[in-house]
């Protein structure tokens, strides 16, 4: 089976622990639910990522170093 | 901690710019090249952090709007049909206008879908062995193999092959006896016929004399795959310059991105294809999202737009991608699943929409523009978002 994270087009996963979550749903006054999403059997999704957690993603980003984005989990 | 050579004071001054660590980056390569002093360096960090900041999108400001505008007016410069040649020797492309609604529509196969497949370094410097993943990708059939005839008389369907065609696309054998043997395996499992093989002759018949059912068997032969991948028709091989000397990249015309990646050779770290569905399934969402923006670039790029700002397109890929999934722009995706039941009339088939709605009892909350333009307020937009109340009291 192949590697996907090490593919070039795809940039880290990571899940975010509730502490973290908290500080960025209050930096921008959102719920959870307002977050892009994510699918479940998404295939770049960590192995420990369950419905309802928030992926932080840090993508390579084109107009500045990198770009810090969240995707909630869903079905 | 800036790889430059600029003074201390210097970097201090940059660094306590608002400014991205990119153009922070700029910033440095132009004070090292022009040699100013501090106070000089300051003025500069200065000057071009003021102007970022001015550049930054206000709040309220429509970027959809701005956003359409900017695809929209160079896409009326576009070309409405080319085929042919993209850049990459020999393979037809869908370009232009035709390749920027197909992805915008996010057709679930393009009209010519294609794979940049690169090597691992083995196999990427070396002709021979870059051969051997050409012939474990191209789809072969028997018509490349050798020649077929009717034999009407015995009721049998005759196989010549040819020897170096078959050494030459089965590189880690050398027997051809045994490739033979092979094909004829692989007759016998697609087909049910027994056959009989001797050297790189293969013959087999009907179970019963019939002419309908001989021909039948010829046609079903074609058909059949005996090495490769059966999407993939062609395989153009090209050497490329890279940062580090050479290397050989294949070129496919059709694609199968999962079965690709899993063949021995194929560095599943660079493998791309044109096809964003494809992308989605093997790898994700987010890698998805990156491949509509490099291909909406590099078809902007290629009709010579290439001035169209990458935020734009990043707007589209993110908008196509935020529910998880690819969705089209259009009716059937991001248009049709608005809230606003007039915005979506206002968009396409009016009256389906407008008779669904007061089926369903719908409402209309007035909340976006297209909305308001049509009930003639003034949009929640800019200005238009701002409500100035006079005090009560007087000072």
């Amino acid at each position: 089976m192949v590697d996907v994270s090490q593919h070039d087009l795809v940039p880290d996963h990571s899940v975010v622990d509730e502490d973290d979550l908290e500080a960025v749903l209050t930096e921008y006054e959102i719920k959870k639910t307002d977050l892009p999403k994510i699918k479940r059997t998404d295939k770049a999704l960590p192995d420990d990522a369950e419905v309802g957690d928030v992926v932080r993603i840090v993508r390579d980003s084109r107009t500045t170093d990198e770009a810090v984005v969240y995707r909630l989990v869903v079905e | 901690m800036t790889a430059h050579d600029v003074s201390a004071d210097i970097e201090a001054v940059v660094e306590d710019t608002e400014l991205p660590r990119r153009l922070k980056d700029e910033v440095y390569s132009t004070i090292e090249e022009r040699g100013v002093g501090v106070d000089d360096a300051d003025r500069i960090a200065k000057a071009v952090e003021t102007r970022y900041l001015d550049t930054r999108v206000d709040p309220l400001d429509p970027v959809g709007t701005v956003s359409a505008q900017s695809i929209g007016e160079p896409g009326t410069q576009m070309t409405m049909n080319t085929f042919h040649y993209a850049g990459v020797a020999e393979i037809d492309v869908t370009q232009g206008l035709p390749r920027l609604i197909e992805l915008v529509d996010a057709r679930k196969t393009p009209d010519t879908p294609m794979m940049t497949v690169h090597l691992d370094e083995e196999y990427a410097t070396d002709r021979e062995r870059a051969h051997e993943v050409v012939w474990k990708i191209e789809a072969t059939r028997i018509l490349a193999l050798g020649d077929i005839s009717t034999n009407v008389a015995d009721m049998l369907v005759e196989i010549d092959l040819n020897e170096d065609t078959l050494l030459e696309r089965w590189p880690t054998v050398n027997d051809t006896d045994a490739i033979a043997e092979e094909i004829a395996e692989t007759i016998e499992s697609n087909l049910g016929v027994s056959t009989r093989q001797a050297g790189t002759l293969i013959e087999f018949g009907p179970e019963e004399p019939s002419y309908r059912d001989l021909l039948q068997l010829v046609e079903e032969l074609r058909e059949i795959v005996f090495k490769g991948i059966e999407e993939i028709t062609r395989v153009v091989i090209r050497k490329e310059e890279t940062d580090n000397g050479e290397e050989f990249v294949l070129y496919t015309e059709g694609s199968d991105f999962g079965e690709v990646l899993d063949i021995e050779g194929v560095d599943a770290s660079r493998t791309t294809c044109n096809n964003i569905h494809e992308i989605y399934r093997e790898l994700g969402v987010e890698a998805a999202r990156e491949t509509l923006i490099n291909e909406t670039m590099n078809t902007l790029e290629e009709q010579g737009l290439d001035d169209v700002n990458v935020r734009h397109l990043m707007l589209v890929a993110d908008i196509m991608t935020n529910e998880g999934t690819i969705e089209s722009i259009g009716r059937h995706g991001i248009s049709g699943s608005k809230d606003s039941v007039l915005a979506r009339a206002a968009f396409e088939v009016t009256v389906n929409h407008l008779l669904d709605a007061a089926i369903h009892g719908e409402v209309d909350e007035l909340d976006g523009v297209t909305e308001n333009v049509i009930v003639g307020k003034p949009i929640k937009l800019g200005t238009g978002d701002v409500n100035l109340r006079m005090g009560t009291t007087q000072d």
